[in-house]
This record gives C-alpha cells, structure tokens and sequence, in this order.
C-alpha cells in the first residue's frame, strides 16, 4: 500500500515536472489517433450519408457488416494487419511494419466501423426534409450534403469523439503493428503495459492517469453530444 | 390560356402499387390551382414528382419549349420550381439565416445577401423574427418563414403540400395572405388542400385527385372566378 501510494506521488512528479519520455509516449499518441480519425472520418461520413439516404443492393447487409465489425477485437485486427504488412505479407515491401504509420492504419481500421455506425444512426435520425428542402431551394447536392451535416452536428460530433475514444486506449493492435519501439511506436497503452511489467509502477500509473482522464472526459463528450442531438430532434 | 409547363403520362409505382397514371397535367401560368384528394390519394407524390424531388416511373416534361424526360429536365425544374413541405422543415438557424439559405447558389454577395433578406422579412411581416432561433418557432410562423424563403429566389411556380394544415383560423389568414401576394406578383402557384373554403378564393382552378388520375377540373372562368358547375374530364 505504501508502494503504491509513493508510486502515485511519483507519478504525479513526472507528470508535472515535464518528463521528456513521458509527454513523447503521449504526444505520440494523440498523433497517432488524431491522424487515424482524421483520414477515417470523411470516407466514414459519406458512406454512412449514402447508406442513410440511397437505397441500393445490399443496403441493409453492409448496415450490419459495419456492425458487426464494430465488435472486432483489436488484436484480431492488429493480427491481420500483422500478417499483411509482414515482410511474407502482400503489403510486405512498404516495410510499414514497427512504424507509427503501421499504427495509424490499424486504428483507422478500428476506429472505421464504429464511425460508419455511429453516424449512419445519425443521419438515419435526420429529417429527409432537411435534404428535400436544400435540394429545392437549389442546392447543389455536396452542399447539401453539408446541410444536412450541420442539421446532426451533435450525433457526429459523438461519433467522432467515440471512435477517438476507442482507438487512442486500444492496446491489442498498437502492440502488435507497432511494436512498442520507445521514441517511435511506444503510445500510452503500450507504455503502461511495458512499464507496470518491468515493475516502474510510477511510470505505468502517471499514463494510466492521462488516459483514464481522457477517456472519461471522451465519454462525457459523448453523452453531452448525444443529449444535445436528442434535444434537437 | 398559356401553360408554365406541362407533364405527360406521369407513372408512379410505390412499393408496387400504382399510386399515379396521369395523362396530362397543365399547369397555367400565373394561376392558382387548387389540388384535393383523399388521405393517401397521391398529392404529396405528385408535388414532389412535379417539384423534380421524387422520381417517377415515368413522366415527360414540356417545359420552355423543350420536350424532355423527366429526369433530363429535372435540372431546369428544380431551378424554377419550389416545393413546400406540410410542415416545413427549417434549418437549425436563424429565420434571417434560412430565408438566406437559397441566395448563396446564386452568387449574391453578402450585403446584397442580407439586402434582400430584410426586404423579404419586411415583405412577409416577420422583421420581428429575424434573429430567432428558426427551430422554436410555431407551425404558422414556420410555414410564413418558408414561403418567404421561396419567395426570395423568385421561382415560377411554387408548389405548397397543405398549407393551412393544423393552423388557427389566424395564420391560415396571414398564410393565404401572402400566397394571395404571390399570385398578384406573377408566381404561379399549386397547393393541395383538404380546406377548400379556405384556398377557394384564392385558386382559379381546381383538379382532384383519385384513384391515380386527376379526374375534375374546375375552370376558372374569364373573370377568373371558379365556377363549379363547369366540370371537365381531364383526359383529352
Ligand atoms: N415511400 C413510399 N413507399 C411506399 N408507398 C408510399 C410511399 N410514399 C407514399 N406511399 C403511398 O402512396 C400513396 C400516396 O401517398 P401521398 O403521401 O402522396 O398521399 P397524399 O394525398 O399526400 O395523402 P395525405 O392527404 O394524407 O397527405 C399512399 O397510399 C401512400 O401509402
Ligand atoms: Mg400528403
């Protein structure tokens, strides 16, 4: 107990006191996840617009393809990833393995189903009036696809704050692309789990506070995004 | 009696019924015309075939001149021709900013943008409610915001899906006032409605809809009165 208690002193010291190692897992790993949201959300928006408002073959089946890829597990996905991006693996020349690019790609794999489901509830909750009226009053249909954006803002703000959510505290994939190389592909999960492992708890506990912080807060953005968009409708 | 424009063997199937089998439907310039029919007799899908929102299985349009299928003309009609919800539907803005919404297709600049927004409150009787948040706004208010938000792009002809629907005996008054002002600006106008006391002096025709086809018109006469007892079958 005194162990632990003087390991979270210590780790609140490192927090503040500007730890060079500490704040580059960290910084790493907003820019992995922030990067991995970027590039997914636009592709994510689109798809799940189209699968809201057109109907198509297969319509339905891709809604519940993107579900249920939802409860892929990280590792399986980092396993995939793996053996794609393995020097045997098709994609083996890129040499993107143990990169953070490697990273990236596996949370947008991650992160992209969450976000086609997320927000194709969203649009699916949107009123088809708010397209048909753009349209009328001569809006060219990107610009109403804009429109119609603005009118769910709140439900894919909450998209986009769950899929960041997700990706930035997932270990499985980021372990098994990245490697947990320090200076490179060490984000704050893998952090933890090397750190708690070699027994530097303070280490372990100071990132474990950052990313418990964060996904707290994540998930009250989520909620606060989603009671906004019910009080709209 | 010139028409703005006309449709020909407009088809719809819904779900594999046929909702619509119209022959002809001419819809004269500068006029009124007054839409009834049934619950589920097909006036919000006609609308909105008309309004180039809804495809339909098949339709030509006689537009300007030109003789087109309805989906090479839906361009020309989607400019000209504005469709107008039962209940209209407002963007999470202010009213000042979705009376706007239509002017940024056509280039204006901001000033001018802002220019004839205020005109166009002014006009409409709703400078009150120009910085008000559009969403909180009641039924009446809404429907005056939108015709207003049609008005201001000048369209030819505006099409309006029961307009007076779920309104006190007020707003229905302020509504048929401004379509009234419509009209006499040159804009020709087709409602649906299942009020006809209300809309019939200001509609100059009146076709009625059932089982598919447009079955009676009422003419107006050169006084521009409608009389009722002319009754025409709309098949040629
Ligand atoms: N998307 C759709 N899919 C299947 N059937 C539809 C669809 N939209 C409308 N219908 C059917 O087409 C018919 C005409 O509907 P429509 O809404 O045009 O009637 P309406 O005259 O406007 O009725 P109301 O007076 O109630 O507004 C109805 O039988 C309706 O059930
Ligand atoms: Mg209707």
């Amino acid at each position: 107990m005194n162990d632990l208690s003087q390991a979270s002193l210590n780790a609140f010291q490192l927090l503040f006191s500007g730890n060079d190692d500490l704040w580059e897992v960290i910084s790493l790993s907003f820019g992995v996840s922030f990067s991995a949201i970027l590039i997914a959300t636009p592709f994510a928006l689109v798809i799940a617009f189209i699968l809201a408002f057109f109907q198509f073959p297969f319509r339905r089946t891709l809604i519940s393809l993107f579900n249920t890829f939802m409860s892929v597990p990280a590792v399986i996905i980092g396993l995939t990833l793996y053996l794609i991006l393995s020097r045997s693996g098709p994609l083996g020349d890129l040499r993107l393995l143990f990169t953070s690019k490697a990273m990236v790609i596996g949370q947008i794999m991650l992160s992209f189903p969450l976000l086609v489901a997320m927000a194709h509830a969203s649009f699916q909750s949107a009123d088809r009036r708010a397209w048909e009226t753009a349209i009328t009053l001569g809006a060219a249909p990107s610009r109403a696809f804009f429109t119609l954006m603005y009118e769910v803002r709140f439900g894919l703000i909450a998209a986009i704050v769950a899929g960041f959510g997700r990706v930035v505290a997932e270990i499985g994939c980021s372990m098994m692309v990245g490697g947990n190389i320090l200076h490179s592909t060490r984000n704050i999960p893998t952090a933890i789990a090397l750190e708690t492992s070699k027994g530097e708890f303070a280490q372990g506990i100071a990132l474990g506070m950052v990313l418990l912080v964060l996904s707290l807060s994540l998930n009250a953005g989520v909620s606060i995004f989603q009671g906004k968009g019910e009080l709209q409708a | 009696m010139s028409s703005l424009i006309d449709y020909k063997n407009i088809s719809i199937f819904l779900s594999g019924h046929s909702v619509l089998n119209i022959d002809h439907l001419a819809v004269p310039a500068h006029q009124c015309t007054l839409l009834t029919g049934k619950n589920g007799s097909g006036k919000t899908t006609l609308l909105k075939i008309m309004s180039g929102l809804l495809k339909p299985n098949s339709c030509t349009v006689h537009y300007q001149g030109l003789d087109l299928p309805w989906k090479q003309a839906k361009p020309y009609i989607q400019k000209d021709i504005i469709y107008l919800h039962q209940q209209p539907y407002l963007f999470d803005a202010s009213v000042a900013d979705n009376i706007a919404y239509g002017l940024y297709r056509a280039g204006e600049s901001k000033s001018a943008a802002h220019h004839k927004v205020m005109q166009a409150l002014d006009w409409a009787n709703l400078t009150h409610l120009a910085h008000r948040s559009a969403k909180q706004l009641s039924g009446g208010e809404k429907q005056r915001v939108a015709v207003t938000r049609a008005r201001i792009l000048s369209p030819r002809l505006l099409l309006l899906d029961e307009p007076t629907a779920s309104m006190d005996s007020d707003a229905k008054q302020q509504t048929c006032l401004l379509l009234q002002r419509l009209k006499s600006e040159g804009v020709s106008i087709m409602l649906s409605s299942h009020e006809t006391h209300i809309i019939e002096h200001i509609a100059d025709r009146h076709l009625h809809l059932e089982n598919g086809s447009l079955k009676h018109i009422k003419q107006a006469t050169t006084s521009g009165k409608v009389t009722s007892l002319n009754t025409i079958k709309n098949t040629p």
